[in-house]
């Protein structure tokens, strides 16, 4: 049976913004709609109505005609809308099956037979009763689509599905959704990532800033298109950078890095030697989970191991702490901005002043300078173009985008010769990609090296000059960018060569 | 003093004994935790289900009234920490504190017409089969029904836990309240719930106190074995099994030093009157140490307050 999503009129507001303003879209089964916009612009508010975890303040939801009271996640699923949220609904420490049977309404025995039914027709590979914690981010998701899929759902919601997925699982979750979609599920899904509106997707409708500016079919869009509308005026395209590092001395050179652990959830890493250049950005590709981690910290000195040298303008720093490394001018950006980088309760001032310790005078005889570091901190928020100029702002309540636009600042304003980042645009929506990414080719340009170790192949082809992949905890030949096409690199990252 | 075999049979018995409030009150307060409620009010509940128990059994001289009324107090005074952490979202750490200084004060008041009163005797199960079985005897028999049941109860509640629809439902309470509540769970309801049975169950503890173990009031008669529960509840990782290990070497290491201390061992006394705080923790950190499991036991939302969005 045809199955008929129809939303008028709907309106969120939240104190100090309005979340959905007057949204009417509708849908039907046998294709995969894509809801697109930047982060803020309202997709998640409107999902969150859609599941019921939210009520709108205002409009309607209509199923097949029929007016639909959801007040509650319960009535959601009871009319048969099912929702993969970006946050994993999961309960890590049960196990899988556990997850599952939590609100079935059948014994175990016959719920466990479904569960297996479904797992060989999506050809889905996860094992029942290991504790949710132990599953990677990709078998997780096919946790909560097994659990949607449990009460045959007419619609499927995916709220940016593939944040946390490697290419593979990527790759893995379109094709189960392409087949779901044959079956007549109606799907939506929420990203903010251009291309895969494009791949996946046979309409777009596009947000922002809580309105619906644009709803068409993705035949008749291309990137740059869909960009525009997203952002709402034409972005600027970033120009492929000069290698001028040729002939430029070695800033930093690592010989020997081995690293070896108990831990079953950490990758050894076997005889890692390269050196960057100055003004150089060394790219290190690699799907997520190949030793990048483990990597990031030995670069940044949370972990020491011995016999490594690592020797940063002509000295030795294998053996000091991240805060000695800094002040030898060396910065890092972490992959996780929540919890590594940034400590989100606290204010952004606070945030700045984390780890300026010696160079500036933050602190005098013990005492906090507040002064100076909100000065401080006002310069990088408008230096670096962060959508607020409050400093007292609590770190948590700024956007993926603006909070790495923070860190960087903060990482930066210290004029490091060498900045280390991980994954620094996870996440972001265009402009703040492409913000981030200017930034990032202005630090080369200005004779001051990066490495960017990332998992998307295509900001590693934009920035890098020389790119390595490491796979298993090994590095491969260092190449340099020009040599490099997206095919050797997907080729080597999966642990294959090109010789 | 001799060490023949009986006496070390009614040892044990005495050991066993001394452990019930801490099970009971562990074993409750294990399954608030469980939900992510951390309720340190234990000390407060427990002797308010002393003096209410006390109390009632000298009013109505009825043995069974006093115990349901001593579970009922601990429900009533569980609700108040209940509504203000869970329908006023206030801080659970500062609202169980006050909660434990609001029932040791409500407790000496209510108690004052009490003291000196004495108790009545709680019957005892199979009295006959304890004199007859040499060492058996009185570890198997002659105890309060109270103390069989907080014997089977760390069973039951691991069984509780780990096999039933309505204890899986608890653990995903405690796990994540915002997925529990997304998939439809009342979170709240779940915790009002399990704050109302940890209540009961320290309410029970403290009765256990005045009525069985020694049949009194006396004023803070409780004397800190709340938070011994407490702490058991933490050292044992959240496992009902560790509870029970952990009670009864904290209760067999406290009557043991005091025989030590009798017999007058050359050890200071100090150091004896602190071994059983000291065994317990040892041994449950022994007992407790494979990270894996406890990441797997600990309700990872323990005392944080949960709203839900609207």
């Amino acid at each position: 049976m045809a199955t008929d999503l129809r939303i008028s009129n709907i309106s969120k507001i939240y104190p100090g913004c309005i979340a959905n303003d007057n949204v009417s879209l509708q849908f039907k089964s046998g294709k995969i709609y894509a809801l697109l916009g930047e982060n803020g612009a309202g997709k998640s508010t409107l999902v969150k109505i859609l599941s019921g975890v939210v009520s709108p303040d205002n409009g309607e939801v209509f199923l097949n005609e029929k007016n639909l009271k959801l007040s509650s996640p319960l009535d959601a699923k009871k009319n048969k809308i099912g929702m993969v949220f970006q946050h994993f609904n999961l309960f890590e420490t049960l196990s899988v099956f556990e997850n599952l049977s939590i609100d079935a309404t059948e014994d175990n025995e016959s719920l466990r037979v479904r569960v297996n039914e479904i797992l060989k027709k999506y050809n889905f590979s996860i094992d029942l009763d290991v504790p949710v914690l132990n599953l990677s981010a990709g078998q997780k998701q096919k946790v909560e689509i097994i659990r949607c899929l449990l009460r045959s759902p007419k619609v499927l919601i995916m709220d940016e599905p593939t944040s946390v997925l490697t290419e593979q699982e990527t790759e893995e979750l379109f094709i189960s959704l392409k087949k779901f979609c044959d079956e007549g599920i109606l799907i939506i899904y929420i990203t903010h990532k251009l291309k895969e509106v494009l791949s996946l997707c046979d309409e777009v409708a596009v947000m922002r800033k809580g309105k619906v500016v644009s709803v068409s079919q993705t035949q008749n869009e291309r990137v740059e298109t869909l960009a525009n509308k997203m952002v709402g005026q034409k972005l600027a395209k970033i120009k492929k950078k000069i290698n001028i590092s040729k002939n430029k001395d070695e800033i930093f050179k690592v010989k020997h890095l081995n690293f070896y652990s108990d831990d079953p959830f950490e990758t050894n890493l076997v005889n890692l030697n390269f050196s960057v250049k100055k003004g150089e950005c060394l790219g290190i590709a690699g799907i997520s989970g190949n030793g990048q981690n483990e990597l990031f910290q030995i670069l940044s000195g949370e972990i020491i191991t011995p016999d490594t040298s690592i020797i940063f303008r002509n000295k030795e720093i294998a053996k000091l702490n991240p805060k000695q490394r800094r002040e030898y001018l060396m910065a890092f950006s972490p992959e996780d901005r929540i919890s590594q980088a940034a400590v989100p309760e606290l204010k952004i001032y606070e945030n700045v002043a984390l780890n300026n310790f010696k160079s500036s005078n933050f602190f005098e005889k013990g005492l906090v300078n507040e002064k100076k570091i909100k000065e401080h901190s006002k310069k990088i928020l408008s230096d670096f173009s962060v959508n607020t100029d409050n400093v007292e702002l609590k770190s948590q309540f700024l956007s993926g985008g603006n909070l790495q636009k923070l860190i960087l600042g903060r990482e930066l304003i210290t004029a490091p010769e060498l900045l280390i980042c991980y994954n620094p645009t996870w996440g972001l929506d265009v402009g703040a990609i492409n913000y981030i990414h200017e930034t990032l080719i202005k630090i080369n340009d200005q004779e001051k090296s990066t490495i960017l170790i990332s998992t998307d192949t295509e900001e590693l082809l934009k920035l890098s000059d020389r790119i390595a992949v490491i796979y298993k905890g090994k590095l491969s030949k260092i190449m340099p960018s020009e040599e490099v096409t997206p095919e050797k690199l997907g080729v080597l990252m999966g642990g294959g060569s090109i010789d | 003093m001799s060490l023949d075999i009986s006496f070390i049979g009614i040892l044990i018995g005495s050991i066993m004994a001394s452990s019930v409030p801490l099970i009971l009150a562990a074993s409750g307060e294990l399954i608030t935790e469980r939900s992510g409620v951390l309720n340190l009010g234990v000390e407060g509940m427990m002797i308010i289900g002393a003096i209410s128990g006390f109390a009632l059994m000298v009013i109505t001289d009825n043995l069974f009234i006093a115990i349901v009324g001593s579970m009922l107090s601990g429900v009533i005074i569980s609700l108040i920490f209940g509504f203000l952490t869970q329908s006023l979202l206030t801080n659970h750490v500062a609202t169980g504190l006050a909660l434990t200084i609001f029932g040791i004060g409500l407790s000496a008041m209510l108690g004052k017409n009490f003291v000196g009163i004495p108790g009545k005797e709680f019957p005892i199960l199979f009295s006959s089969l304890k004199e007859s079985i040499p060492f058996f005897g009185p570890i198997l028999f002659g105890h309060s029904i109270v103390l069989y049941f907080a014997f089977a109860l760390p069973f039951l509640t691991n069984y509780f836990l780990k096999k039933t629809k309505l204890g899986l439902i608890v653990r995903a309470v405690g796990d994540s309240p915002v997925s529990a509540s997304n998939q439809g769970i009342n979170v709240i309801l779940v915790r009002y719930c399990c704050i109302l049975y940890g209540g009961a169950m320290c309410g029970l503890a403290g009765a256990y106190l005045s009525l069985i173990y020694t049949p009194q009031w006396i004023e803070n008669m409780t004397a800190g074995r709340g938070w011994i529960a407490l702490a058991l509840v933490v050292f044992a990782t959240w496992s009902p099994i560790k509870v029970l290990i952990g009670a009864l070497i904290f209760g067999g290491i406290t009557i043991l030093q005091l025989h030590m201390q009798a017999i007058g061992f050359r050890i200071p006394v100090q150091f004896l009157s602190a071994l059983p705080y000291l065994m317990t923790i040892i041994v449950l950190v022994v007992i407790s140490r494979d990270s894996r499991k406890i990441k797997l036991n600990t309700p990872t939302s323990l005392g944080r307050i949960f709203y839900k969005e609207k």
